[in-house]
């Protein structure tokens, strides 16, 4: 594991991931057992969403509007907030730690005196935080199929891939900025504060825009109308969506190579 | 043999701190290089441009022959770096720290790691975050000496380190040098840089002051004797002793300045009866005042 700076970074989280994949697994299975009463409910649950105003109606169930089926309720529950949630916090952690929290905690100069280039650290960092992300979303994936069968919440499971790999590619895109900003400064708290208000502000952008109809492009400037409006746990894949998230992440990374190169480092 | 390092008008400057100025000067290959000067003179900000952490306002450096900027990957792989301040991963062990280094360095005989732990007498199998400052020092020296480069250039090598283990550090100074390898150290205490340099840069506020040999520093060196005599001297006991540049005798003590050797100076004291004999080194702020004529600037 200590071969490479991405084996050393992962073996260095492995405690960290495990809770995290916990975390994801469990955020998924809590949401099982409560099924079957909304499925009961369903009458009374479209009732009450109907007398909503669109805008908040969207904000909570997603375009779809659809609650109570599998993918519906999943959907709406899972993939609109709490999923993507959890991936953000994690992803903008680990891209604001990768190279701002070596240099803040002085542990970069030794590392960047033996014979491997800056923008090589910067890479398996990236990609120390590909491979956790990929672990979460799997745990992520899990609580579906192994706590959803007791209470009838079986989606498919391909459609349940597109939602995991979507909300695994819009935290990847945030980890980027937060591992750009972190590069370009060298300040973890000014990489984690600066990409959560992005985070939070392009959010509510997406959420609030589509209520005003003459601004509602402006919707397009926000990663999360790119994996909310698309909605892969009812519509399945949107690869066009999926491209432009992964662009996203990809400017950035490129960004952080970029700025991270021809940057004096802190002492 | 071309010089392991070159500087060639190195200058870095900071918006408002002071970086270092049109630093020129040349480290040849075998030689124990001392860079001397007061705590925020410009030694961490020239050492790390020379590795490649900063990059220079304008001039350049060269190290090993290579550019200290386009080609440091290269140098990186032959030249041994310790900070003047760093930090370790607290939850590896040192063992885990130094193998992880070591690959990335394309691997580094375990047998140079364990015999340079035993030497330096540091715990490997023990977590970073229970270690004390100086044995987190001495992993800091391991790993700068552990793949035997051919440069070692190093920023307050000895801070922290009790007097045992830096004698063990002057060994190892004095074998690398034996190997025809270099070193570039710096340090802001004189009697270190006497110890084990060949040649010493002064540096100054930002400037390089003087590039002396150590032999021609210590001609000059100026020390300060305490003599208390069993009985009182007469006030013209040390005039006209060769060497002597101050002499201040007070009843049965006298304060004698003295540069260069002290033979002199102490043949004459040794007509009387001594009781007890002091010799202070004088700070390096004095020095510099006693070498270059102060404007008195200071930090």
């Amino acid at each position: 594991m200590l071969r490479t700076v991405l084996g050393k970074t992962l073996s260095e989280q492995r405690r960290s991931l495990l809770w995290w994949a916990l975390g994801l697994f469990l955020a998924g299975a809590t949401y099982a057992p409560f099924y079957p009463s909304i499925v009961e409910n369903a009458a009374t649950f479209d009732q009450y969403m109907e007398s909503m105003p669109e805008f908040m109606k969207e904000a909570f169930l997603g375009a779809s509007g659809d609650f109570t089926s599998p993918a519906g309720y999943l959907n709406t529950e899972l993939f609109n907030l709490f999923a993507p949630l959890l991936l953000l916090l994690f992803a903008i952690g680990a891209g604001a730690r990768a190279i701002a929290g070596e240099e803040e905690r002085r542990t970069l100069d030794i590392l960047l005196s033996t014979p491997v280039p800056r923008r090589q650290v910067v890479i398996h960092k990236y990609g120390a935080m590909l491979v956790g992300g990929v672990l979460l979303s799997v745990a992520l994936w899990l609580s579906v199929p192994l706590t959803g069968p007791p209470f009838d919440l079986n989606p498919s499971l391909v459609d349940l891939t597109a939602a995991v790999f979507m909300c695994f590619l819009l935290a990847m895109a945030f980890g980027a900025i937060a591992l750009a900003i972190g590069a370009a400064t060298g300040r973890r708290a000014l990489a984690v504060g600066v990409t959560a208000g992005v985070a939070a502000g392009t959010y509510l952008l997406d959420l609030l825009v589509p209520a005003i109809e003459s601004i509602e492009f402006l919707q397009l400037l926000s990663p999360f109308h790119y994996y909310l409006g698309a909605e892969p746990m009812i519509r399945g894949l949107d690869v066009g969506n999926s491209l432009v998230l992964a662009g996203i992440a990809a400017v950035a990374f490129g960004a952080a190579l970029v700025l991270f190169e021809r940057r004096d480092l802190a002492a | 043999m071309a010089d392991v390092i070159v500087a060639d008008n190195l200058t870095k400057s900071y918006g408002t701190r002071r970086g270092v100025v049109e630093l020129t000067f040349a480290v040849a290959p075998g030689e124990v290089f001392g860079y001397l000067g007061p705590n925020g003179a410009g030694k961490t900000t020239t050492i790390r441009t020379l590795l490649d952490l900063l990059r220079p306002t304008s001039g350049r450096a060269t190290v090993l022959g290579l550019d200290s900027h386009h080609d440091s990957v290269r140098i990186r792989g032959r030249v041994g770096y310790l900070p003047g301040e760093f930090s370790l991963y607290d939850r590896m062990t040192g063992g885990e720290y130094l193998t992880y280094l070591g690959n990335l360095r394309g691997g580094v005989p375990a047998d140079h790691i364990r015999d340079l732990a035993e030497r330096l007498d540091v715990e490997l199998g023990i977590r970073i975050k229970t270690l004390s400052h100086g044995n987190r020092q001495k992993l800091g020296l391991v790993q700068a000496f552990m793949h035997r480069p051919e440069l070692l250039i190093l920023d307050e090598p000895t801070q922290g380190l009790d007097p045992l283990i830096q004698q063990v550090f002057y060994e190892l100074v004095e074998e690398t040098r034996a190997d025809g390898r270099s070193v570039f150290l710096s340090s802001h205490v004189m009697p270190e840089v006497e110890r084990v340099c060949d040649r010493v840069g002064i540096i100054r506020e930002g400037r390089l002051v003087a590039v002396e040999d150590i032999g021609d520093l210590r001609a000059k060196e100026i020390r300060t004797l305490d003599i208390h005599f069993a009985a009182p001297l007469r006030p013209d006991a040390f005039d006209g002793v060769p060497g002597v540049h101050e002499a201040e005798v007070f009843g049965d003590v006298a304060r004698v300045t003295v540069g260069g050797t002290m033979d002199a100076v102490i043949k004459r004291a040794a007509a009387f009866e001594i009781v007890d004999l002091r010799s202070h080194e004088l700070g390096l702020e004095e020095i510099f005042l006693a070498f270059y004529g102060g404007d008195g600037g200071g930090e």
